[in-house]
């Protein structure tokens, strides 16, 4: 796509476009009336709506404006509109940027090209079942928690009974320590019984084995023998070591004194345990906290800490194709003989690229980021679709906002005109920008 | 127009095709399903409004009647009401005394599904007070099953939990008073109820995934937690259309393996229900569109689409063998015999903005008190200034 | 925009029948090792396929089987693939009618919006009268209007038309919201057509008109093409437009799939197949257009 621009003042003038108000006319009206009729005067009645309030009844001056800016969730949207508009269109026109260019010789660029652009042909509810295939929370049915649930397990084994608890009459949770400590202390030669709940019994090791009562260590051996058991026999007595009930091996028990470990060891298929050399005087029992810790279930994608990069990145899915597609097309229009020109001279390729191709391609990178700079202040059905409920005031930004002010909450015309006009402040800077461009580029 | 799409809106026609036959009058249905609201307004905006509407929530018809959009009923239309409908239900269509809308389709709001086979497995019966429910709960939880899923993604769960609480601890009167916003949600009354929800909602260990696991989890999959293969949890609290969602998800049956108790009293014998439904009002007075509300009054409707299943109706003379499978027959006895007890949705009669939209009001402010329960006060001064803007506005 | 010189057409053609070039990505690959570099697209081509892979095979397993397990699982247990959803769409009358109302609303949009467009388009770039540029930052401005914006107001209108709820009510509110983009990206592509070009039709004495057919269309063709794509893929995806401004008669597949809905959305294998299926449509015009695109690339000289 080549620009060219008059060099010198006198070219300008010599060869301006005609002065020709008749034909513009003509070919302008038909695009005029449209945007007169369905862009114009929406716009203009909701500058005029804006300034009455719900019911469109009373004049309310710049009252909706004014709970705009005090109004916690607005503000919220004003603020992640504000970070899709600084990432999301500069990251876009980047890739679509890298991807044409890398692609453009490529022999299978058109495939590549295709599948960039599958995205934008599915429509946006599909979008919005597709991205809770990808990112929901639960690892067996969001593919990305799956896959680093699956990693993550394949380098550290998970724990023995994630869940599990000892009845709360014997131990209790420990807090500096972590897992869980005994109420009273004991001294050596006692037999501690451990009573735990909180797992199936069918999750149960397979070697686990009938639960028994050991008997006493020798006092003069300074050793602590106990039992831990799943105490959850429909039948039997809470706390108690009923028949049938099973044993928890590999659960390592510690003995602490002033809040350190001295001893430590891990209980056989029966549950039982000893602690041996455990120095004189009074200890607690302390149930490690590594035979508890919850499995790896990946990260909460939609919660409201990640929602926004999330939605950020399935647009991001969405909008490549879009800058693909049309950096591509301008990238197959620049004149070869500027690029061979510059290589000719010595140039390297990034010299190339960076002094040749980018200011050949930058009105149209320019046009698509303005575009996709737009796209972005519109969005609000993505939102929508893809973030839960609980988080929608987190991911909220100010076209989703109006929507439910509007339509959602009882419909709030003027609330919801306040925002569209916003909307419109917003761009702007954009326009102002662009009034200068139009004005240097003009042939 | 009405909120009903896919099975919903081919049984609708169904109940339609008969008042066709019967009267040569053509009536063609659309559904618009959530968005229901946003297409009303831009239909009466454009002047193209349909001649009868089916509106999912008691606050929306307050809301278009206060617009005057809706024409009340004629005289005709309340005497075959009054014939029909059990006690309250005349009362809950109607907008400061004038009659408005015809509860068609209602739904019981205050039901436990649990997994029958969970159940057995530890022995357990439907408990039949909050204090055996919370015990019931524990013993779960003990033996390593989640005994709750909470679809803490969809605020309406959540208010569903706190309505039918509320009604418990604080009374049908307080209740009314409450919806009516006439006592504050700073009431101590909120904070009993607040603090009894707590006892389930601050512990972990009671629900599938934790609060935070919750808080992703949405109405549908909450209910495949429950019912899926390999279940996850126990028991879901919600109304008698969960059926509906068990039916078209997952391979259990309902009445089988999926069975329900009243939400727990907590005092037994208790009987508060809350419910809520689908009314029929009218747009215009044409003499077809109150005839078209005058049979979707009558037994002959309600019979039709009983029997095609998914439906719970407030006409009083269905009995339960009209009903399509047993658990929705006795559903909808309950539904129409309840007596004082009997409350319409509370969050359901409040203005949209507070009652029922997404990330605001009373949907926002339950998940985050579901996310730290600990917060009562919070939570009710929060509650209170959203209520207090609400109404204040509207 | 600092450089090219002038390119009279014959450079243009030169490159065209020169030996094969080698572009910059060539030179790239060549830097870079090729090996990488095609390792970096395929990486980036499985980051975008994973999720159609997902939603492919929900659109080929049962309801059930969906909510019961990962998508993913149907890999190792194939048994459970079904074309069962699809067989279900296709039986369905309403699906075939909203279909051809998809395409009545569809393809009459797009052809408005690039003629209107590339008319607006071409009288603000080579027709000098008073204004222009405001007229330009005006369409700019009102891109960023969004659709819900309109929708009472115009149905207020329609209303008043009588035309609430027919097909042309539809085109009208597409061509509408389509063409600031239209002029937007058109313009752009137009002061780049070469000034020599122009001016060597209107001293042959050309009407206005006969350039624009003649001269600026054909060489326009990849931004035309382009456009066309993106603003068919854009109406035929539409639902909120067409759920608030159709009725069930006029109504495209949008929204017919969307009221096979079951209620609280259950029913993700319905979605899914009927999301596949309404975007074979799209994907097809994007193969065919494809080739504009790249023979786009010699467009600036005239044949």
């Amino acid at each position: 796509m080549p620009h060219d621009l008059p060099s010198d003042p006198a070219d300008h003038r010599a060869s301006r476009p005609r002065r020709v108000l008749g034909p513009a006319i003509l070919f302008l009206l038909p695009a005029l009336l449209f945007l007169a009729v369905f862009l114009l005067y929406p716009a203009a009645y909701s500058v005029v709506r804006s300034l009455y309030d719900a019911s469109g009844a009373r004049f309310v001056g710049f009252d909706n404006y004014a709970h705009m800016f005090t109004d916690d969730r607005t503000l919220t949207a004003i603020r992640n509109t504000g970070i899709w508009v600084l990432v999301a269109p500069a990251l876009v026109t980047g890739l679509g940027l890298v991807f044409a260019v890398l692609t453009e010789h490529v022999r299978w660029a058109t495939a590549f090209r295709v599948l960039l652009f599958m995205p934008m042909a599915i429509s946006l509810f599909a979008s919005g079942i597709v991205f809770r295939l990808v990112y929901d929370e639960n690892p067996g049915r969001g593919v990305v928690n799956a896959a680093m649930v699956s990693v993550h397990d394949a380098f550290s084994t998970p724990s023995e009974y994630p869940g599990a608890a000892p009845r709360e009459a014997f131990l209790l949770p420990d807090t500096t320590l972590g897992g869980f400590s005994g109420t009273h202390t004991h001294e050596p030669g006692r037999v501690v019984e451990l009573p735990m709940v909180g797992v199936r019994p069918d999750d149960l090791p397979e070697q686990a084995s009938p639960a028994s009562v050991p008997e006493p260590a020798d006092p003069f051996d300074n050793a602590v023998r106990g039992v831990v058991w799943l105490d959850v026999d429909l039948d039997g007595d809470p706390g108690v070591l009923d028949d049938g009930e099973y044993g928890m091996p590999r659960m390592t028990v510690q003995a602490v004194q002033d809040g350190r470990v001295v001893a430590s060891t891990t209980t056989g298929d029966d549950g039982r345990f000893t602690l041996p050399r455990t120095p004189p005087g009074e200890y607690t029992i302390h149930l490690a906290a590594d035979n508890f810790t919850e499995p790896f279930r990946g990260l909460t994608w939609l919660g409201p800490t990640l929602v926004t990069p999330v939605l950020i990145s399935s647009w991001v899915w969405i909008m490549t194709g879009f800058a693909v597609t049309f950096i591509a097309a301008g990238l197959t229009a620049i004149p070869r003989d500027a690029l061979e020109a510059a290589r000719v001279d010595g140039a390297t390729e990034w010299q190339v690229f960076r002094k040749v191709t980018i200011p050949l391609l930058g009105p149209l990178l320019l046009v698509v980021f303005v575009t996709l700079t737009i796209n972005v202040l519109k969005i609000f059905d993505l939102v929508f679709v893809i973030a839960p409920g609980s988080v929608q005031s987190d991911a909220g930004v100010i076209a989703l906002r109006m929507w439910q002010v509007s339509f959602g909450a009882g419909g709030d015309q003027g609330l919801g005109s306040a925002l569209v006009v916003l909307l419109m402040v917003l761009v702007l800077p954009i326009m102002y920008f662009n009034i200068r461009r139009f004005r240097r580029e003009r042939p | 127009m009405g909120p009903w799409a896919g099975d919903e809106q081919r049984a609708f026609e169904r109940v339609l095709a008969v008042f066709e036959e019967r009267t040569g009058v053509t009536v063609s249905y659309s559904g618009a399903g959530d968005d229901l609201q946003t297409l009303l307004q831009t239909r009466i905006q454009g002047g193209d409004e349909p001649d009868v509407a089916l509106i999912p929530q008691a606050g929306l018809i307050e809301h278009f009647a206060d617009e005057g959009a809706l024409v009340p009923l004629t005289t005709d239309v309340v005497d075959a009401l009054d014939e029909n409908m059990a006690g309250a239900w005349t009362g809950f269509g109607s907008v400061e005394g004038t009659p408005y809308g015809v509860y068609l389709k209602v739904a019981d709001k205050s039901l436990v599904w649990y997994n029958d086979a969970l159940f057995a497995e530890i022995g357990a019966v439907p408990p039949r007070t909050w204090d055996e429910f919370l015990e019931l709960s524990n013993d779960l939880a003990d033996i390593g099953v989640s005994p709750l899923s909470i679809a803490g993604a969809d605020g309406w769960v959540l208010t569903d939990w706190f309505e039918n609480v509320y009604l418990r601890t604080a009374g049908p009167r307080m209740y009314d008073r409450l919806g009516r916003h006439e006592i504050p949600w700073t009431d101590p009354s909120v904070e009993v109820a607040l603090e009894t929800l707590a006892q389930v909602w601050g512990q972990d260990r009671l629900m599938s995934g934790g609060r935070g696991g919750a808080l992703q989890t949405d109405f549908p999959t909450s209910v495949v937690d429950v019912y899926g293969d390999d279940p996850d949890a126990a028991m879901v609290v919600g109304a008698d259309f969960i059926g509906g969602v068990v039916i078209a998800g997952t391979n259990a049956t309902v009445g089988d393996d999926a069975r329900v108790f009243p939400f727990p009293p907590m005092e037994e014998g208790d009987d508060s229900v809350v419910v809520a439904g689908d009314a029929a009002v009218a747009m215009n007075d044409r003499a077809a569109t109150m005839e078209l509300l005058r049979f979707l009054a009558g037994a002959d409707a309600a019979g039709e689409w009983a029997a095609i299943g998914g439906f719970v109706s407030p006409n009083r003379h269905l009995t339960a063998d009209d009903y399509a499978d047993p658990v929705t027959g006795r559903v909808a006895e309950r539904v129409v015999r309840a007596g004082d007890g009997v409350r319409f949705d509370l969050s359901d009669q409040q203005p949209t903005v507070f009652g029922a939209t997404v990330g605001d009001g009373m949907w926002q402010t339950l998940q985050d008190f579901l996310r730290d329960p600990s917060d009562v006060e919070g939570t009710m001064s929060r509650l209170e200034e959203e209520a207090t803007h609400a109404y204040g506005e509207g | 925009m600092t450089t090219p010189a002038k390119k009279s057409p014959s450079v243009v053609e030169v490159s065209v029948t020169g030996a094969p070039r080698r572009g910059t990505a060539a030179r790239l690959v060549g830097a870079l090792g090729s090996g990488a570099l095609r390792l970096l697209l395929i990486t980036v081509a499985l980051l975008w396929m994973v999720p159609l892979m997902g939603l492919l095979l929900v659109s080929l397993r049962s309801g059930a089987d969906n909510t019961n397990s990962g998508w993913w699982t149907v890999l190792l247990k194939p048994t459970e693939l079904t074309l069962a959803n699809y067989q279900g769409l296709v039986q369905d009358g309403v699906v075939l009618r909203s279909f051809l109302n998809t395409v009545y609303i569809s393809v009459p949009s797009t052809v408005l919006v690039v003629g209107i467009g590339a008319m607006a388009a071409y009288a603000l770039v080579w027709l000098d009268f008073p204004g222009r540029d405001w007229i330009m930052v005006a369409v700019v401005g009102l891109l960023v209007l969004p659709v819900q914006a309109a929708l009472i107001p115009i149905s207020r209108l329609y209303g008043a038309l009588g035309v609430f709820g027919s097909i042309t009510g539809a085109i009208l509110f597409h061509v509408a919201f389509g063409l600031p983009f239209a002029v937007f990206l058109l313009r752009d592509f137009f002061v780049g057509i070469p000034r020599d070009l122009l001016e060597a039709a209107r001293m042959d004495g050309a009407r206005e008109w006969r350039i624009f057919r003649k001269v600026v269309l054909p060489v326009s063709r990849p931004a035309l093409a382009s456009l066309a794509v993106f603003q068919f893929l854009w109406v035929w995806n539409d639902m909120l437009v067409a759920l608030v401004l159709t009725s069930p008669d006029s109504a495209p597949l949008t929204v017919a799939l969307r009221s096979d809905l079951r209620q609280f959305g259950t029913n993700v294998d319905v979605l899914a197949s009927g999301a596949l299926l309404s975007m074979l449509v799209p994907l097809l015009v994007f193969f065919v257009f494809q080739r504009h695109f790249v023979q786009g690339a010699f467009a600036t000289s005239p044949r």
